[in-house]
């Protein structure tokens, strides 16, 4: 969680990279602020009474008992400027860093979607429903899946037997996993699909013996064949109801038991990738190198103690789970999304405080939803956030594999931490530099450490170094402290665009 | 000539149809007032599975029901046999 501001009133005032946010407006109850030290979420006076009721409720002291809602209480007024007398709002910490379901591993969509009905189904046996169900309505605290929408819960009537928010999570959860497991579609894609993929889309995709398989026939097939123009009307607006109670309960429970079972149903086979098997195959690592740089990052960690790490190209995580083990908060980030999930899992069991981001530093995500201003931008969202960043073996990948001049690569890493820079240089005579470097020998055969530390000098100063036998060459560089401090991203921890 | 997707893209509307006019029968429309886009394809499925529940939840207490009256009716033997062995103990 980041540090608390001084100044309370500063959180109406500070901007996100160059545009203020657009904080979330599609739901009628309420709104959404981020703040350094907490959200701030103001209820619509249509929607305090109802508000009040859940916060009551016992299913709302559960849920936050158990770890799968958020905590709220009611915000005081006097520790913000933006409430009006009068108003209602709650506060809730901040999960940091804000992720996305498109930087999510296929294991992390399934934790997200589990949470998700296990939640419906708690409020369903206590009176209530959740009115939507979207990915979007989850960030990930560490390894762990927890629902940041307590707007998400309305009073039940005791005989509907339709689940109105089901439609949103089979378009938002269920489709893009069945679209991944049979069509082979990235979930990065979802970037570009505010609520999902509508049935009919995935319906004309699958081959049609695939339409026939049980898990898809009726999220799939039926939903796309009734879904067709034409074949609803006025009836589209009426849901069925049982006289009785005790069936309708019993009729939503059984639907959300089946969703469970095609969530789980898209589990793919053991996967792997170019990158997943890196650490156990790395041949141009002797077991004396591994061990001398373990040993040298395990000492920066430990000296240093930084409180929030940024592991750039984490691959199964071996420096995460150290950091991890020094107590920082980590996010490890990857292209490779395979050898991510590995990650995920080992620390999703062990409940390491280490979230997860497919994403590549040299393309980031970039800012999405209503004019570019729902979902910051990967950067917005990182820069000035860790004490120490970790970019093992990574520079060579930017250089070589992305076309990045080291100046480039060097202001980058400025950007993104506060403090210490531990980075991995690899020549140009590595075994792994000269697979890349492909007849591009004029290009790029000269570098130099000397041409690695002339970039990095305007930011950084080398405060440790180790030369690996195999050549490689590991430093501990030390930030530069910036004298513009208007200019640092770390200080400008102001009000953020949410997820939700 | 219909294709074998064509016969069974009927074949699984007749079943939609016929689940949703037998669970007509248990069930009874309400206007839904949604804040998420429940879709009308996959509000329609959702039609369909509250009819399949439904009939096998009816199904299931009526042969529990039956069972009970078969057990209900057993009873007052068991019981007169209870009190006849309670008789021979005070004639």
């Amino acid at each position: 969680m980041s540090a608390p501001l001084e100044h309370p009133d500063l959180e109406l005032s500070l901007p996100v990279g160059n545009h203020d946010p657009q904080l979330t407006f599609r739901d009628p109850a309420g709104q959404l602020r981020l703040t350094a030290r907490c959200a701030l979420r103001r209820i619509h006076p249509a929607a305090e009474k109802a508000t009040l009721e859940f916060l009551a409720s016992p299913l709302r002291a559960s849920l936050e008992k158990s770890g799968d809602l958020i905590p709220s209480k009611i915000a005081n007024a006097a520790e913000h400027a933006c409430i009006a007398p009068g108003e209602l709002w709650l506060e809730h910490p901040r999960v940091e860093p804000i992720s996305y379901p498109w930087e999510w591993t296929a294991p992390q969509w399934r934790a997200a979607a589990e949470l998700t009905l296990r939640i419906a189904s708690e409020a369903i046996s206590s009176g209530w429903t959740l009115k939507d169900a979207t990915p979007l309505n989850v960030l990930f605290a560490g390894a762990r899946p927890v629902l940041v929408d307590v707007l998400s819960f309305e009073r039940r009537d005791p005989c509907s037997t339709v689940w109105l928010a089901y439609g949103q999570f089979v378009r938002t959860f269920l489709l893009p996993l069945v679209a991944r497991k049979h069509l082979s579609w990235p979930l990065q894609g979802t970037l570009f699909v505010r609520d999902g993929y509508e049935p009919d889309l995935i319906y004309k995709a699958l081959g049609p013996w695939k339409r026939f398989n049980p898990d898809l026939l009726d999220v799939v097939t039926l939903a796309a064949l009734l879904g067709r123009p034409g074949k609803t009307g006025r009836g589209s607006q009426k849901h069925l109801s049982a006289s009785n109670p005790e069936l309708a309960a019993h009729i939503l429970q059984k639907r959300i038991a089946r969703l469970g079972k095609q969530i789980r149903g898209t589990e793919k086979g053991q996967n792997r990738s170019e990158w997943s098997e890196y650490t156990q195959s790395a041949a141009h690592y002797q077991a004396a190198d591994a061990r001398d740089k373990q040993k040298f990052v395990r000492n920066a960690l430990q000296l240093h103690r930084p409180s929030r790490v940024l592991d750039i190209g984490a691959n199964t995580g071996t420096y995460s789970l150290m950091a991890a083990e020094a107590d920082a908060e980590v996010v490890a980030l990857d292209a490779d999304e395979t050898a991510l999930e590995a990650l995920w899992t080992v620390a999703s069991r062990r409940e390491e405080p280490i979230t997860t981001l497919v994403a590549n530093i040299a393309r980031p995500t970039p800012a999405a939803g209503w004019k570019n201003l729902e979902h910051l931008s990967l950067l917005d969202r990182l820069s000035g956030r860790f004490d120490m960043v970790l970019m093992l073996a990574v520079v060579h990948h930017l250089i070589l594999r992305e076309q990045l001049p080291l100046a480039h690569i060097a202001e980058l890493c400025a950007l993104l931490t506060r403090r210490w820079l531990l980075l991995e240089w690899v020549p140009p005579s590595d075994p792994m530099f000269q697979e890349w470097l492909r007849g591009r020998d004029d290009l790029y055969g000269h570098l130099t450490e000397e041409d690695l530390q002339t970039a990095f000098a305007p930011f950084f100063t080398a405060v440790d170094r180790n030369e690996l036998a195999n050549g490689r060459v590991l430093f501990l560089f030390a930030r530069i402290p910036n004298d513009q401090s208007a200019a640092d991203p770390a200080e400008n921890e102001g009000v953020e665009a949410s997820s939700t | 000539m219909e294709s074998p997707t064509g016969y069974m893209t009927i074949l699984l509307r007749i079943f939609a149809l016929v689940l949703i006019i037998s669970g007509a029968a248990l069930l009874f429309e309400r206007m839904a007032y949604a804040y998420a886009d429940p879709g009308t394809g996959l509000l329609a499925v959702q039609a369909a599975g509250s009819a399949l529940v439904a009939t096998g939840w009816y199904l299931r207490r009526k042969i529990y029901s039956l069972f009970r009256q078969s057990t209900a009716k057993d009873e007052p033997e068991k019981l007169l046999d209870e009190g006849s062995v309670e008789d021979s103990r005070h004639p």
